[in-house]
């Protein structure tokens, strides 16, 4: 008998473990079936401790494991290779909290996404990432693949939707990442956990974020004769300002199997493609953002465009295209599904080689994806009962693949790496991006036991669990004495300050250096900095593509000259990390600091999607991408932003944008803190959307020119005309007055400018409901410190008051080794 | 590569029927795998894409692949290649353990007619694996020789209904005896016990029928048996709104629980039997059973390979409808209240009322139609209560467990009556209630609609008229 198998009874009981080969047969394959590897058993844990006790006993036999939710996943990511253990969480079925004052809920991994948000509707709320398959996806999948869904190009993928998750590691180690606070210490490790395909460890619980249900919502359906103006008008939409919650489209083939289906929705038959967009927001001045995409479609050559009925056509509509996927059935007996991304200026092009491949190989494909990201899902159907069929569909779908990539694309958008597209990823990647992700997973799992063979193609043909221990084994024993440093023969000094004037010489720098502190705007620097390498002659805006809400710069560029020329387009990048001109993009996304608009628009990690970065053997590696929408490799960026320069020198980033709004204004209210936190809480009820609410100590409203007795508050909105005003007023009439700052862009500007004015301080982050007791220990008299008020986020000036929120967490050794691994030697310097 | 499929693919559909003998046993089975290979087409439509697993309460109860639609499919397509002998255990378990609720199909984007896969392995199985157990056995020897008896039939309800009437079944439960036997029997007295009505029926008389169009009432074996004032409630209520109601004398079971057993042969007599009852007329076929109507819809498929019958078949399935969708087709009477308006009735609508009849929002429509009534749907009214024709007999566990979910909801909803459209989940939602002293009455709709219009005096109305 497998002794494993009676190890693994004994710890969950013999009903929780599945081993008869029959029993096994269901769990070879998950949503994809072309793959197939049957396990060699499969578990049901039931709680954290039985997950870890499970995978101490792995360890100990040198099993590996994959770890598996509902199996709706589509890159056969949730297979077991080799006969590997499935660790199924399906059980772990419990929604443990839903916190609506803090706008949180606390899931097991099991939990499936539509049961977050039907549990939180009660108190208008809502879990944003909706994937297709969200009746059945769990939540555990979502974090592992970072799921995204169709409401992604307003409100970004799971990453930005889980604030923390409890973590086992293979080993059994448990540890917490991220945290339901705003800023929590350390690296990103929650950054790069989600989204790493079960390959880093399991997750037992997570902490994810509600979003108020916006109270108005617009869908309009428009019909095209063609797919060539359906796209044309999807950029023109993104171009012109508007920014939908949601942005979809279906061709003709796709529309044909819906309405075969269960899901028909009265789509019309004979258009060449629809299109399907959601506005969303206030009810005041929707419909005139309604009204300019209806103008924007029919300027492309709409044959019509019209609002849903009513709630019901909306949601059979969007039924409609949630079930596309599935409704292919009714056309096809097979068919394989894609997930490239590409910029969204580029999908006219690509859609037409998309049709011009298939037609090549006589086979047919059906459309239907997230036009407004660029993400393109080509079905393309076949008769896997036909081996020249199943031939010809892989050699289309690689072509495809190389056609998005050429056009600046992706791989993969939200579907994962997993099995099937692992021997892609050389396509984006090089290999000494591959070693730097490779890197990384040996930190989380030293022993490549988790999920092995996914994500990173095998290296020169060598057994699965092999070929990643024997390519991680050195790096995870080596001792930093043990590297032994090259002399340098450079004529680069020990210490003072070098201005590299390019990547590679930058590079060289960083090769050559024993000690190097990266630099960007001079605003933060540590006191015992060897040599500091600055970013400051790289100052290039590599390119900026209004309709794709993408642009690329060198990290020496400062955020005031970025936003200057992204402003010439109406568009922006939206950050106000601590700057008073000076800080430079490099400098902001080092730091990963937000400001006072994060809680409208987000920290630096949101809005940066891809970078290169040199490292500290000095090879310069490139993370994400250039798409708005990726889940290619490991999300290596979210490691990078906020390590401080302590894991490389960023060189170079691509954002996200946002479009300009059209309008911005302010009101000031006073008085003690707990009245303004009661306000702020009641103003976001009201389904109002501030994209600040700031409150000030008096001495802090001072530097900005307002005289106060007591504490203040700022509450920004922005928007267009009519949405602005009625907030205002709604927002006077809620704080029963207040003072409106129509021209306010300087007050921001002053706030944001005044840390960089203080050496010392500190911030930190608490749940909203902690803020009011928090403020009121450090709201001793002159100090200078400033709150968001709807997200928890602390920052005292002058430290006149200590840090009162310490918890270092339990994963400081995670971070230990995730550094050791990224720079043995020590070269930048300790962070934590 | 092509599936190896055995011989047997081709030789469907068998010139005549296999000729099922339940009594007797089938050793040599391996190489038939006849009644999955046919269905190729139909197992190729599912795209796996896992729309389907919430919606099945095995899947949420147990969260094993197997025990979901589209791990039951993946089984099934095994078979069908090849690839799994239908000898497996795991095949077997599988599927005996599926509700046949068709809740899935509900849920399938790519319209998998499961629930005649499903039977379609039952069938597979039935041969395949004859079960020896003496639970199998005494199903196949009832199956056989009592259901398709009418004489046999008869004579078994009525001795059940005496057995009830007399106090019977209700001692077993109050002395402990059931239990002493075993939670099955207890749970199986509790069940025959919640077959007792909750009104009592004032009138017994027909109302003189209206001149209006003519309807055939499908009685079904167990709604005449146990349930005869349903038959009756659902009678009085058409004829009020107008119908003229007859029920031809000739009609047998619909054949459900033969069909569910696998034993599509059986199904298939009793299909027949019925077209011969209801023909000669083209008036619509009321039932009042969700199990009863689903089972009649499919006789188009399940006769479709039935050269003589096929065609009529259809038009028979074509014709059958729930007594609330015939009434939905016209504006309905309303009529006063029958509970008290402190009291809340939540409504449970059956599966195969839901899913197999498609139902449900006529179920409502017609509660709606009583004023004063404070009623609702229950939250997980979609989802089945584990009753599943006699599955809460064959798999008592994984029914407990399915049963005790809908028990919660209905706690929760602070339910007093509880309302469900089909005689089986009655008998195990009132079963399950009883036995966990939850103090709730459980009744068929029409008998709320029934009493309401007795009590808005449309029946003394009709007596004078009589």
């Amino acid at each position: 008998m497998d002794k494993l198998i009676d190890n693994l009874a004994a710890i969950l009981g013999r009903e929780n473990v599945l081993s008869k080969p029959d029993e096994l047969l269901v769990y070879e394959c998950d949503g994809l079936t072309h793959h197939k590897h049957r396990p060699r058993a499969v578990v049901f844990p039931s709680s954290t401790d039985e997950t870890a006790a499970v995978m101490r006993e792995l360890a100990r036999a040198k099993a590996p494991f994959t770890p598996r939710g509902a199996g709706t996943g589509l890159s056969g990511g949730a297979l077991a290779l080799n006969s590997g253990v499935v660790i199924e969480m399906a059980r772990m079925r419990r929604i443990l909290k839903i916190d609506a004052e803090n706008r949180l809920a606390v899931v097991q991994p099991g939990v499936v996404n539509l049961h977050v948000s039907r549990a939180a509707a009660a108190n208008g709320l809502y879990y944003v990432p909706d994937p297709s398959s969200q009746p059945s996806c769990t939540i555990g999948g979502n974090i592992a693949e970072s799921a995204g869904g169709i409401h992604c190009l307003k409100y970004g993928t799971t990453t930005d939707h889980v604030l923390g998750c409890r973590v086992v590691l293979a080993g059994g180690d448990v540890v917490d990442l991220g945290g339901a606070g705003s800023e929590v210490p350390g690296y990103d490790l929650l950054g790069v956990f989600v989204g790493s395909e079960g390959t880093f460890g399991i997750a037992t619980e997570a902490t994810l974020r509600l979003s108020r249900i916006p109270p108005a919502v617009r869908t309009l359906l428009a019909e095209f004769g063609e797919v060539n103006d359906a796209s044309h008008a999807v950029s023109a939409i993104i171009a012109a300002g508007v920014m939908p919650a949601a942005l979809e489209m279906m061709d003709r083939e796709i529309i044909r199997a819906v309405e075969q289906s269960v899901f028909a929705a009265g789509l019309p038959p004979d258009a060449g493609a629809a299109l399907l967009i959601e506005l969303d927001g206030i009810e005041a001045g929707i419909d005139s953002e309604a009204e300019k995409v209806r103008s924007i479609c029919l300027e492309y050559g709409a044959r019509s465009c019209r609002n849903a009925r009513d709630e019901c056509e909306r949601k059979q509509l969007w039924a409609a295209r949630k079930g596309a996927f599935g409704a292919i059935g009714r056309i096809t007996p097979d068919s394989m599904i894609q997930d490239a991304v590409v910029p969204r200026s580029r999908l006219p092009e690509v859609l037409g080689a998309a049709y011009e491949i298939a037609a090549r190989y006589q086979l047919r494909i059906a459309n239907v994806f997230h036009a407004g990201d660029g993400n393109l899902h080509p079905l393309i159907c076949y008769d896997s009962r036909s081996a020249d069929q199943v031939a010809k569909v892989k050699e289309a779908g690689r072509e495809l693949m190389e056609v998005c990539v050429g056009a600046g694309g992706t791989i993969t958008g939200e579907h994962g790496v997993g099995l099937d597209k692992r021997e892609l990823l050389p396509l984006v990647f090089s290999d000494d991006d591959m070693n730097a992700m490779l890197s990384v997973r040996a930190a989380f799992d030293p022993l490549g036991i988790c999920n092995p063979g996914k994500i990173v193609p095998m290296l020169r043909g060598c057994g699965e669990g092999r070929a990643i221990a024997e390519t991680f084994a050195p790096r995870v024993t080596a001792a930093p004495h043990h590297v032994v440093q090259e002399p340098s023969r450079s004529s680069v000094p020990e210490s003072g300050l070098v201005s590299p004037g390019s990547l590679e010489e930058l590079s060289d720098v960083v090769r050559s250096a024993s000690r190097v502190q990266p630099a960007g705007g001079m605003t933060w620097l540590p006191e015992n900095s060897d040599l500091i390498v600055s970013t400051s002659r790289l100052t290039r805006i590599i390119e900026h593509e209004p309709a794709d809400l993408v642009a690329i710069a060198q990290a020496g560029v400062t955020l005031k000259d970025f936003n200057a020329k992204l402003a010439e387009k109406g568009q922006w990048l939206p950050l106000d990390p601590p700057d008073d001109g000076r800080a430079t993009l490099g400098g902001i996304v080092a730091t990963g600091l937000g400001g006072a608009q994060q809680f409208g628009y987000g920290r630096p990690r949101g809005s940066v999607i891809g970078m290169k970065v040199v490292l500290a053997d000095g090879s310069v590696i490139k993370t994400g991408g250039r798409v708005v929408k990726n889940v290619a490799g490991y999300d290596l960026s979210k490691l990078f932003t906020g390590s401080y320069g302590t894991l490389g020198v960023i060189v170079e980033l691509n954002f996200k944008l946002r479009p300009k709004p059209e309008c911005e204004s302010t009101v000031i209210v006073d008085g003690p803190v707990v009245e303004l936190t009661t306000k702020a809480r009641a103003i976001v009820a009201a389904g109002l959307f501030p994209v600040a609410a700031e409150i000030v100590s008096p001495a802090f409203a001072s530097l900005l020119g307002i005289v106060a007795k007591q504490t203040i508050m700022l509450i920004r909105f922005a928007g267009n005309q009519v949405g602005v005003k009625f907030q205002i007023e709604r927002t006077l009439a809620l704080c029963e007055g207040g003072e409106v700052i129509a021209d306010d862009a300087q007050l921001w500007q002053q706030l944001a400018a005044a840390p960089l004015r203080y050496a010392s301080g500190w911030h930190a982050g608490v749940l909203p409901t902690e803020l009011a007791a928090i403020c009121k220990t450090i709201d001793v008299p002159d100090a200078l410190w400033q709150a968001g008020a709807a997200d928890g986020r602390i920052r005292m000036l002058d430290n006149k008051v200590e840090n009162p929120v310490t918890d270092p967490g339990n994963a400081g050794f995670l971070m230990d080794r995730v550094k050791q691994q990224l720079d043995p030697t020590n070269k930048f310097g300790v962070y934590r | 590569m092509a599936p190896q499929i055995p011989d047997a693919a081709t030789a469907w559909p068998p010139a005549t029927s296999p000729g099922i003998g339940l009594s007797t046993q089938i050793t040599s089975n391996t190489s038939f795998t006849a009644a999955l290979a046919a269905q190729e087409q139909e197992l190729l439509s599912c795209i796996h894409c896992g729309l389907c697993l919430e919606a099945c309460p095995t899947y949420v109860a147990t969260g094993n692949e197997n025990d979901g639609p589209r791990g039951r499919l993946y089984l099934m397509r095994a078979v069908a290649e090849g690839r799994l002998e239908n000898t497996s255990e795991a095949f077997s378990k599988h599927i005996d353990r599926c509700l046949g609720c068709r809740a899935c199909e509900q849920a399938c984007p790519a319209g998998v007619q499961y629930g005649q896969l499903l039977e379609a392995s039952r069938e597979e199985l039935l041969h395949a694996q004859p079960k020896d157990d003496w639970t199998s056995k005494l199903l196949r020897l009832v199956l056989r020789h009592v259901w398709l008896s009418p004489v046999r039939l008869r004579f078994f309800f009525g001795a059940t209904r005496l057995f009830r009437d007399l106090g019977l079944s209700r001692l077993v439960l109050k002395s402990g005896l059931g239990r002493l036997i075993s939670p099955r029997a207890e749970f199986g007295m509790a069940l025959l016990e919640s077959s007792r009505p909750i009104f009592k029926e004032r009138t017994h008389a027909d109302q003189s029928g209206g001149s209006g169009e003519g309807v055939l009432l499908f009685k079904g074996c167990v709604g005449e048996g146990l349930f005869a004032r349903v038959n009756r409630a659902t009678t009085r209520v058409l004829q009020a709104n107008g119908y003229e109601v007859a029920a031809p004398e000739k009609q047998v079971c619909c054949g459900a629980l033969h069909a569910h057993a696998g034993d599509l042969d059986g199904a298939r007599q009793l299909a027949r039997k019925n077209l011969t009852a209801f023909a000669g007329s083209k008036a619509p076929i009321i039932t009042n059973a969700g199990g009863c109507g689903a089972m009649l819809t499919t006789y188009g498929h399940l006769l479709a390979n039935d050269e003589r019958c096929a065609e009529s078949a259809r038009q028979f399935s074509a014709r059958v409808r729930d007594v609330s969708q015939q009434l939905a087709t016209g504006e309905m009477r309303s009529g006063e209240s029958p509970v008290d308006n402190e009291e809340y009735v939540a409504c449970d609508l059956s599966c195969h009322l839901l899913y197999g009849q498609k139902a449900g929002d006529a179920s409502l429509k017609m509660l709606r139609s009583i004023r004063g009534l404070n009623f609702g749907e229950l939250y997980n009214a979609e989802k089945c209560c584990g009753a599943a024709g006699i599955y809460n007999m064959l798999e008592p566990e994984l029914s407990r467990r399915i049963l005790n979910e809908k028990l919660e909801a209905i706690d929760a909803a602070e339910a007093d009556i509880v309302v469900t459209g089909n005689a089986g989940c009655q008998m195990q939602i009132g079963a399950g209630a009883a036995l966990g002293e939850m103090g709730i009455q459980v009744c068929h709709p029409i008998e709320l609609v029934d009493e309401s219009y007795a009590r808005a005096g449309f029946y003394d109305h009709g007596k004078q008229d009589a």
